[in-house]
């Protein structure tokens, strides 16, 4: 979908993040999973996978991003995983 | 600095949406590099060499990492820099 991904620009990967994504580096390694974010200053994409006993980030650096392939839209529950991924819930219980 | 796309330069309404975007995707990555803090990491360099550290800090451009015990074939490191421009990709669990 997106070819020219490193200039396709800090909007069109927010557009993208919490969708599933495949990527290609320059050694025509290929990684599956699904897209946290694309840090603005170095280009690196963060994408995170499930397993059966948790789940694995991997950081791509932005030099060696060559391709990027949109998957598929998540569905509400993941998308919600995703959101609350690495953003604690500010609120904090008063509860005894 | 980092150069603002053309569109945005002229239209402010653009330039505005797209700091936005920039705020948003740099906040997760920072969010995500706080996570990795204190965590073995995996990472994958060229000529297929691995290796596993402790991860410490980045600097804000993303050009180094701080790393503790970086286990190198040739020994463990105790404390060490590792070029971002070395690095293919790292992983690391959750």
């Amino acid at each position: 979908m997106q070819c020219d991904w490193l200039h396709s620009g800090p909007q069109l990967w927010l557009r993208c993040v919490h969708r599933q994504v495949r990527l290609r580096t320059g050694k025509q390694e290929e990684h599956r999973g699904w897209l946290l974010t694309v840090d603005p200053v170095s280009h690196s994409v963060v994408l995170l996978s499930f397993r059966e006993d948790g789940a694995s980030v991997r950081v791509v650096m932005g030099h060696a991003v060559k391709h990027v392939e949109v998957l598929q839209e998540p569905d509400q529950d993941m998308a919600e995983r995703l959101r609350s991924f690495f953003h604690p819930p500010t609120t904090v219980s008063l509860d005894p | 600095s980092i150069p603002t796309s053309a569109a945005a330069q002229s239209d402010p309404e653009q330039l505005q949406e797209e700091q936005h975007a920039r705020s948003v995707l740099r906040e997760r990555f920072l969010r995500c590099l706080l996570a990795m803090t204190n965590k073995k990491v995996q990472f994958h360099m060229h000529e297929k060499v691995n290796v596993e550290a402790t991860f410490g800090a980045s600097d804000i451009d993303v050009l180094n990492f701080q790393v503790s015990d970086l286990h190198t074939p040739i020994g463990v490191q105790k404390e060490a820099l590792i070029r971002c421009q070395d690095v293919i990709s790292f992983t690391f669990d959750v």
